[in-house]
C-alpha cells in the first residue's frame, strides 16, 4: 500500500470509528500531519483530550482509594500514552502470522466525542456538568454509556469508551498489579539478579 | 548485463542456520563466502531499549521493516525476511531433542527414524550452546542425556516458579530449568539477563541473535553479506548436475539481475523459503523443481501442536516476575516402552488466568473503582498455574508446500501455500494423547490441593520444519543426513527443512547442530 493511500484509510478509519460527522476534505491529512511527516519534521504529536472532564471520569473509574497525586498520576500516564500512541502502527507479528497485523485508527476524536457526551448528557438530565455530578450519578451515567462486551477489561487502545480506556491502562499496569497484591512484583521492569528468590517485598498502599 | 558476484560458497539465507554454519565454516577452511539475505537490517542493538518500549506499551513490532511486503503467503509462515532470520526475535528456549525423537519407527513402530541418532548429533548440540551462550541446569542424567555441562549457569527461578517446581514434585515429575539463550554470565560478551520479561526484545543484549555473530564474521573480512537481494532461482551446469549459479534481483535495482556463482550452495533459508525455492528452480530437465527426484521437496511438513491446561492452586503466586521462564521436564519425551504412542514434554510457568482485573462482576455488572480493585485481590488469593505439553505427530506424505500460482510477489513468482496434515497413524492416536496428557493434568491439579481449570488443544503446528527431510535412501528423502542433496552434489540444505519430523522440544538447538554438522561436510569438499 502506498504512504498517501495509508495515510487516507488511517485518517478515514479514524473519522468513522469517532462517529464524526466530516466533509471527504477532512478525510485527507497534509504531509505535515501524517506520522511519516511528522516524525521527518520532528514535531511533537497534538493528541489531547478535555483536561478536566478526563479527570471527572478519573475520579469515577480509579480507586477510591488512591491518593490525589496516585490518582494524577494515572491519568498523566493516560494522557501520555495517548499523546505517544501511532494510528495504524504495525503491530508485533503474531506466532506464525501469514499477515501482518496492524493497529487500531487513533481513537482520540472519538473519545473525545464521548467526553463531550457526558456533559451534554449531564445538562440534559441533571441540569449540571459531568464534573459537577457527585461520583454515584457519574458512575450511573457511565454505565449507560459503556458498551465493552465481554468479562474483562479490554485492550487500551481498542476501548471502546474513554472511561474503559483509562480504566485498561490503569488496571493493566505494573502500578497497579503491585498495589492489588501488596507487594513490589515490578511486572516488565529489568531486575538485577540481587533480587532473585524469595517473597517479593511488601509495598504500602 | 547481470551483476556477477563469485565465491567458493554460496549461502542462501542469514538466519540462525546460514550465520552459524558459515562461522564453523570459517574456522575450518579459507574460503570465500557470500551471503545472501532478501531483506535488510532490523532494528539494531542501540535502538531495542526504545523499541521494547513501544512494544510495552503499545503492542508495536520492534523489529522494523523486518519484512518484504508482497513476499509472503498462505499457512503458518513467518513474515521475518531480514538479516538474523526469525531468531532476531524468537525468546531463545534451546532445549534438545531426545533420543527417541530420532528412533520414533524402530522403538515405537510410527514415523520414520532419522538417518542421525542423538549420539551423531549430541557434540553439534554442545557446540550450537558454546557459540550461543545457553544458560542450562542439567536435568534428571537419564531424561537430559548430555556429554558436558551447559556453558553457563541457568536464569534463576522466580519465587513463583521455585513454589511450582515443589508442586511437580509433589506430583512425582522432575523439572529442572528451561534452557535458553541468555547469558548469565558475560563470558560470551554479552550482559547478563536482567529478566525484563520482553524476551522478543531483548533490551539489554543478553539474548542470542544471530545479527552478534554476523556482524564480527563481516567486521573481521570472514564473509560477504548481500542484503536486499532476493533469490529467485537455482541454475543448473549445462552438462551436469552440479548447481551453477543463483539467480536474483536486486530490490533496489530490480532492473538488474544478479547471479551467484559458487562451487558450493548452501540453501539456508528455512523450513518455508528453501523447499520453495527449489520448487521455484524447475526447468527442462527437472520440471518438478531441484532436488526433487524422489517428489518429496514441499512434503512432510511437520511441527508439533500442543495441549495445555490452566491449573488453580491454593498457593501464594505474583506472577509477573519475569513470566517468560519456565520449568521443564522431559521425563515423558523419555518413556521407556509404550502401549500406545504418546510423547510429549512438559512444562509450567506462572500464571494470570483468572486472575487479572475484570469490568464485569461474577454478577454481571460493570465495575468501578475500588470494586474493581477488591474483586481482583478476592481472585488472587489463589493461584494459577499454565501446564503446557508439546506432543509429537507424524507428518503424512500431503503435508505440503506448494506454489500458489493465484498468489505471486511482484517478479511474478508464485508463492507458498502451506497445509500440514498429520499421517492417518498419528491422527488415529490423536484423542488418546489428549485424553493422557488431561489425565496427567488433572493428577498434578490433585496432587497440588487444586484443580484444572480449563484445557486447550492448539492445532498450529509450532516450530514448523521439513519439507527438504533427509535420509539414506534418495528415493524416500531429498538429502542425506548432511543435508547434500541426493540429487546434486554441490547443493546443501540445511536447518529445519532437513527435519523429519518436529519432535516435541524446539527446534532450533536440533537444526542448527544439524547444520553445524553439515558445515563440517561442506568443508570437507571444499
Amino acid at each position: 500500500m502506498t504512504p498517501d493511500r495509508r495515510t487516507f484509510l488511517k485518517h478515514s478509519t479514524a473519522a468513522l470509528s469517532g462517529g464524526m460527522l466530516a466533509g471527504p476534505e477532512a478525510l485527507y491529512e497534509t504531509p505535515t500531519q501524517s506520522p511519516e511527516g511528522r516524525r521527518a519534521l520532528g514535531a511533537r504529536v497534538v493528541r489531547a483530550l478535555d483536561a478536566p472532564l478526563l479527570r471527572a471520569v478519573g475520579d469515577a473509574v480509579l480507586p477510591e482509594s488512591l491518593s490525589a497525586n496516585q490518582r494524577e498520576d494515572a491519568i498523566a500516564s493516560f494522557e501520555l500514552w495517548l499523546e505517544g500512541f501511532d494510528p495504524v502502527a504495525e503491530l508485533r507479528h503474531p506466532y506464525g502470522g501469514d499477515v501482518v497485523p496492524y493497529g487500531p485508527p487513533d481513537p482520540t476524536p472519538g473519545w473525545s466525542a464521548q467526553l463531550e457526551a457526558l456533559d451534554l448528557i449531564a445538562d440534559a438530565r441533571y441540569q449540571a456538568t459531568f464534573g459537577e455530578l457527585d461520583r454515584g450519578a457519574r458512575r450511573t451515567l457511565l454505565q449507560e454509556q459503556i458498551t465493552d462486551p465481554g468479562e474483562g477489561l479490554p485492550s487500551t487502545a481498542r476501548a471502546r469508551h474513554i472511561a474503559t480506556a483509562l480504566m485498561a491502562h490503569y488496571f493493566g499496569s505494573p502500578v497497579a498489579t503491585d498495589r492489588c497484591y501488596g507487594v513490589a512484583i515490578r511486572r516488565l521492569e529489568c531486575r538485577s539478579n540481587d533480587t532473585v528468590g524469595g517473597r517479593p517485598p511488601t509495598v504500602g498502599s | 548485463m547481470p551483476r556477477r558476484v563469485e565465491s567458493d560458497i554460496c549461502i542462501i539465507g542469514s538466519g540462525i542456520t546460514g550465520i552459524l554454519a558459515a562461522e564453523r565454516l570459517t574456522e575450518l577452511v579459507d574460503a570465500d563466502i557470500v551471503m545472501i539475505e532478501a531483506g535488510g537490517h532490523t532494528t539494531p542493538v542501540r535502538d531495542r531499549v526504545e523499541k521494547r518500549r513501544r512494544l510495552v506499551e503499545y503492542g508495536e513490532n520492534p523489529w522494523e521493516g523486518d519484512h518484504i511486503p508482497d513476499q509472503g503467503g498462505t499457512g503458518l509462515m513467518y513474515r521475518s525476511m531480514a538479516v538474523g532470520g526469525c531468531a532476531m526475535h524468537w525468546d531463545g528456549a534451546t532445549p534438545r531433542f531426545s533420543p527417541e525423537d530420532f528412533r520414533q519407527r524402530s522403538l515405537y513402530g510410527v514415523g520414520t527414524d532419522w538417518p542421525v541418532d542423538f549420539q551423531d548429533l549430541e557434540p553439534y548440540y554442545q557446540d550450537f550452546e558454546e557459540r550461543v551462550g545457553v544458560a542450562g541446569e542439567q536435568g534428571p542424567p537419564e531424561y537430559d542425556p548430555r556429554s558436558a555441562p551447559y556453558p553457563m549457569p541457568p536464569l534463576p527461578l522466580s519465587y513463583n516458579l521455585e513454589i511450582l517446581r515443589e508442586w511437580g514434585a509433589s506430583a512425582d515429575i522432575p523439572f529442572w530449568t528451561q534452557p535458553w539463550a541468555k547469558a548469565t554470565t558475560t563470558e560470551h560478551g554479552r550482559a547478563v539477563c536482567r529478566r525484563c520479561d520482553t524476551c522478543h526484545v531483548c533490551p539489554t543484549g543478553a539474548k542470542f541473535t544471530p545479527d552478534l555473530t554476523l556482524d564480527r564474521l563481516i567486521a573481521g573480512g570472514k564473509l560477504r553479506l548481500v542484503t536486499e537481494t532476493l533469490v529467485r532461482r537455482l541454475e543448473l551446469e549445462a552438462d551436469s548436475d552440479r548447481v551453477s549459479r543463483a539467480m536474483a534481483v536486486d530490490r533496489n535495482a530490480p532492473d538488474e539481475p544478479v547471479e551467484f556463482y559458487a562451487s558450493t550452495f548452501i540453501l539456508a533459508a528455512g523450513y518455508c523459503w528453501s523447499p520453495h525455492l527449489l520448487l521455484l528452480s524447475a526447468d527442462g530437465r527437472y520440471p518438478d523443481g531441484l532436488a526433487n527426484s524422489s517428489g518429496l521437496v514441499g512434503r512432510y511438513m511437520s511441527g508439533h501442536p500442543y495441549m495445555s491446561a490452566q491449573i488453580d492452586l491454593p498457593f501464594e503466586l505474583y506472577p509477573g516476575m519475569f513470566e517468560t521462564n519456565s520449568l521443564l521436564s522431559r521425563m515423558y519425551a523419555r518413556p521407556g516402552p509404550l502401549e500406545r504412542y504418546v510423547r510429549h514434554d512438559l512444562r509450567i510457568w506462572d500464571s494470570t488466568a483468572g486472575r487479572q482485573a475484570r469490568l464485569r462482576g461474577d454478577d454481571g455488572r460493570i465495575h468501578f473503582g475500588d470494586s474493581v480493585m477488591d474483586d481482583w485481590r478476592a481472585r488472587t488469593r489463589r493461584s494459577s498455574a499454565r501446564v503446557r505439553g508439546y506432543y509429537d505427530v507424524v507428518p503424512d506424505r500431503d503435508s505440503t508446500l506448494t506454489l500458489d500460482a493465484g498468489n505471486r510477489n511482484r517478479w511474478g513468482d508464485p508463492l507458498p501455500r502451506i497445509q500440514f496434515r498429520e499421517a492417518p497413524e498419528s491422527a488415529e492416536l490423536r484423542q488418546y494423547t489428549h485424553d493422557t496428557m488431561i489425565a496427567l493434568f488433572e493428577r498434578m491439579a490433585r496432587a497440588g490441593g487444586g484443580s484444572v481449570m480449563s484445557t486447550s488443544f492448539s492445532p498450529t503446528m509450532e516450530h514448523p520444519c521439513g519439507g527438504c527431510r533427509m535420509g539414506d535412501d534418495p528415493a524416500t528423502s531429498v538429502v542425506d543426513s548432511h543435508g547434500r542433496s541426493h540429487d546434486h552434489e554441490n547443493l546443501f540444505v540445511i536447518g529445519a527443512p532437513t527435519h523429519v519430523s518436529g519432535g516435541c522440544a524446539n527446534g532450533t538447538p536440533t537444526f542448527t547442530a544439524l547444520s553445524l554438522r553439515s558445515a563440517a561436510e561442506v568443508a570437507r569438499g571444499v
